[in-house]
């Protein structure tokens, strides 16, 4: 009977097990590895072998015989049971210890909750695989490939396990929070992913419905008119008849006529079909980006560097620097002539084309031309910004490092 | 009319080779045998003609993707590498040929083309010649059309002011490095900024381009395809800069933002678009543009429009934000002096503020654009592919552009 009860009240304290573990993860974290070394000792202990015999609450002693709204809660600090009008009666002022004989955690009421599962020790490892994979919660996009992934994934298992079964613990925990700490934003990001993805899928799903509905709702509409149509069309046929009309005559071009609008139709039907195909590949490809997630993390990664508007060239002078002036009399005039000034020439242009061509040359050897043009030659890929660079070179210019 | 417009640019003599003048460096060659019977004497024969040969077996030339009254445009892969593409644009050759030699425009292509590589120009891979003289340039394969259809496909593309500012970036490299390096390229337009596969933006046809002259060397004031062209040029002015790119690009940059052109003037002449620029920017007079008056085409105007305030262009083009306007009005300046340089306008500080500039994987594209991009290569200069039926009775407007004129007398 008991049993009965406990599962018929599964499904809400799973609920309240999944908001206590989603919202206090960060704390229950941090309580962790302290939790895990108490249970160390508890396990050996009363916790699983007085669970089958006993219903009967070990700090009161009153049984679910006698008092059928009996409920047993368990705080995952020792995970001791204890009735719920004890944790009550104990707890309410405060912190205090476990009331069990031989316990001596402090407990506070806050943390007690129903049990979800009848062995102790499932709830345990249950509460355990939560909390590490609250913090380990890479995702396959992460990594290089599904051999790293699957290393990965070995890697939280084997922490998982040592937790359960209290094996290396020290040396685990430390592990566990070195990475914690190491990885607070990404597990942070980890985690808003997964949730907006729970999200997005609910939305898709919506859409897709409506999307559904608009399809049938236009069908029929569509039926209708064209329904309508033949019937006009008949009509039409038969006025004309009345009117005394060629009858074959009229037939034809009725015939005709009705040829041409179901044609016409079957255009904007497959059009339709194309707009709508259209539109669901566009969807899928949402969708699928979206189920996906992490694939567009390393490239959002990469836009931090700050645009660069010259797409990283710059000209530069080894051999001169421009001066704002130069006192030689054809520039001189050619500043002060109306004509050139208000057509938009611009001195500076000639001056800085003179002298890189003046320049142009030095520093280049006719040897290593040669070389790099045959390794340009070699790459054809590399042959526009390499052929770049060598005129760049060739007209003193130096071009900056992309 | 003072200059002749066949002082602008008289390109370096063809340094691609004609039977009749071997090209210098191969030194051996004799001229004018035939290569067929290079079996004799093999080296003399024509090392450039070996050469030329070698060139054109590395391509296997596919599919034609367009043609145009100037040239046909193939689709190519490299004979060792199927998956490498390439295009082929085959200038066609016209009576003037005979006489002339090479057009200019092709010239003037390959001159820059060979010179300039950078990402966000088209790459010249290589130029050869086949049997009658004709002129192929092997050009990068741009599968993904140009940025005018993108503008006039109002139905089904859409794009942010993110994307805007991405293409405008890219463009604004290419014109730097021109700038840079001395280049005026004088044909800025939407329809020649070609959209690699990557959805990179490629600066095309370089036909109109001139390096940037010397004092008192005269420039011809037409050029540029009239709805980009720059209220200078329409003065007459024969000495000017690189504003006029910029200018250009200010009006590629507001078509891109109000999906229509900046200048639409109809019908296309010089009258009408001055008006219309003193309409939407304000009249040229001595106070905003000191010396204007002293241009050989000015006209003093009869009513002046003030400057437009920024207020009235916040109006417009709002959907950019505040900065996005600021570069525009700077672009769009009268005065080329006060108009911003190529190398200003990459130091705006609209390219740095949000949103950032879309990636390039997430840009908006129009499959199926490779007739697209033969339809962008086979055209000259100076033209709009909107204007069929004109191009098709001779009349096109890339009549009105100089290198047209050099050849004027001849049709």
């Amino acid at each position: 009977m008991s049993r009965l009860a406990q599962s018929n009240r599964a499904a809400p304290v799973a609920k309240r097990d999944a908001r206590t573990a989603g919202v206090g993860g960060a704390q229950d974290g941090e309580l962790l590895h302290n939790n895990l070394e108490r249970m160390n000792i508890d396990q050996q202990g009363d916790s699983t072998d007085n669970r089958p015999k006993s219903e009967a609450c070990p700090v009161c002693n009153s049984t679910k015989y006698l008092n059928s709204n009996l409920r047993f809660l368990v705080n995952p600090e020792c995970y001791h049971k204890v009735c719920e009008s004890c944790v009550d009666r104990i707890f309410s002022n405060g912190p205090a210890t476990c009331p069990i004989q031989g316990c001596s955690r402090t407990l506070r009421k806050h943390r007690f909750r129903e049990q979800t599962f009848e062995d102790i020790k499932v709830e345990r490892e249950v509460d355990i695989r939560k909390r590490v994979q609250a913090v380990f919660n890479r995702r396959e996009d992460d990594f290089e490939g599904l051999r790293d992934y699957n290393d990965y994934l070995n890697d939280v298992e084997d922490i998982t396990f040592n937790l359960i079964n209290n094996i290396d613990l020290e040396d685990t925990n430390r592990r566990f929070e070195a990475y914690q700490k190491a990885n607070q934003t990404i597990i942070a990001e980890n985690e808003r992913l997964a949730r907006e993805e729970k999200m997005g899928f609910a939305a898709n799903q919506k859409a897709e419905r409506l999307l559904a509905r608009e399809r049938r709702d236009a069908a029929r509409r569509e039926e209708e008119d064209e329904r309508r149509e033949i019937e006009e069309g008949r009509r039409d046929v038969l006025k004309r008849l009345a009117a005394g009309g060629d009858a074959e005559k009229v037939t034809k071009e009725g015939q005709q006529v009705q040829l041409k609008k179901r044609l016409n139709k079957q255009a904007a039907a497959q059009r339709q079909q194309e707009l709508q195909n259209a539109a669901g590949t566009g969807n899928g490809t949402a969708a699928s980006t979206m189920l996906k997630g992490l694939k567009a993390r390393p490239k959002k990664a990469e836009p931090e560097a700050p645009i660069d508007p010259f797409g990283g060239l710059r000209f530069t002078h080894k051999y001169f620097e421009m001066q704002d002036d130069y006192r030689w009399e054809g520039i001189q005039d050619t500043m002060k002539d109306v004509r050139h000034m208000a057509g938009g020439y611009d001195v500076r242009d000639f001056t800085q084309r003179s002298l890189v061509a003046a320049f142009s040359g030095l520093g280049v050897f006719a040897g290593e031309e040669g070389g790099e043009m045959e390794k340009v030659m070699v790459d054809e890929k590399a042959l526009g910004t390499a052929r770049a660079d060598l005129g760049l070179k060739d007209s003193g210019m130096a071009e900056a490092p992309r | 009319m003072a200059a002749s417009p066949a002082l602008d640019v008289p390109p370096d003599p063809p340094f691609k080779r004609r039977k009749t003048t071997p090209e210098p460096t191969s030194g051996t060659g004799t001229g004018t045998d035939s290569p067929d019977d290079s079996a004799s004497a093999p080296l003399a024969a024509d090392l450039a003609d070996q050469l030329d040969s070698q060139e054109r077996k590395k391509y296997v030339k596919g599919k034609k993707l367009g043609s145009g009254q100037y040239a046909d445009v193939f689709e190519a892969h490299l004979l060792a590498d199927p998956k490498k593409l390439v295009a082929i644009k085959k200038i066609k050759v016209g009576p003037e040929v005979q006489e002339f030699g090479i057009s200019y425009d092709s010239l003037r292509e390959i001159r820059f083309l060979q010179e300039l590589h950078h990402p966000n120009i088209i790459k010249l891979h290589a130029v050869f010649s086949t049997k009658n003289q004709n002129l192929n340039l092997v050009l990068e394969h741009l599968p993904q059309g140009d940025l005018l259809k993108l503008i006039q496909d109002t139905q089904s593309i859409s794009y942010t002011p993110a994307d805007i500012k991405a293409w405008m970036l890219m463009l604004q490299r290419a014109i730097y490095f021109c700038h840079a390096n001395g280049v005026l390229h004088r044909d800025i337009k939407p329809n020649n900024l070609l959209i690699a596969a990557d959805g990179e933006i490629k600066l095309a046809d370089f036909g109109l381009a001139r390096p940037m002259a010397d004092p008192y060397q005269p420039m011809t004031y037409n050029t540029i395809t009239i709805w980009y062209r720059p209220p200078e040029l329409f003065f007459q002015a024969q000495h000017y800069g690189g504003a006029v790119d910029i200018w250009s690009c200010g009006c590629v940059f507001a078509e891109l933002i109000s999906r229509d052109v900046l200048f639409r003037a109809w019908p296309e002449n010089e009258i009408n678009m001055v008006k219309l620029i003193c309409e939407k920017v304000g009249t040229p007079t001595e106070e905003n543009w000191p010396g204007v008056s002293k241009l050989k085409g000015y006209v003093t105007p009869s009513e002046i429009v003030p400057i437009k305030t920024r207020d009235d262009w916040l109006a417009v083009f709002r959907s950019i934000g505040e900065l996005g306007v600021d570069l525009l009005i700077k672009m769009l300046t009268l005065d080329p002096r006060v108009r911003l340089t190529a190398e200003g306008v990459l130091r705006h500080p609209f390219w740095t503020a949000a949103p950032r500039p879309s990636r390039l994987e997430d840009l908006p594209r129009k499959g199926g654009g490779v007739e697209v991009m033969g339809d962008s290569l086979k055209q000259r200069g100076g033209e709009l592919p909107r204007n069929g039926e004109a191009n098709a009775a001779g009349v096109g407007r890339g009549d009105k552009v100089a290198r047209k004129i050099d050849f004027g007398a001849m049709k």
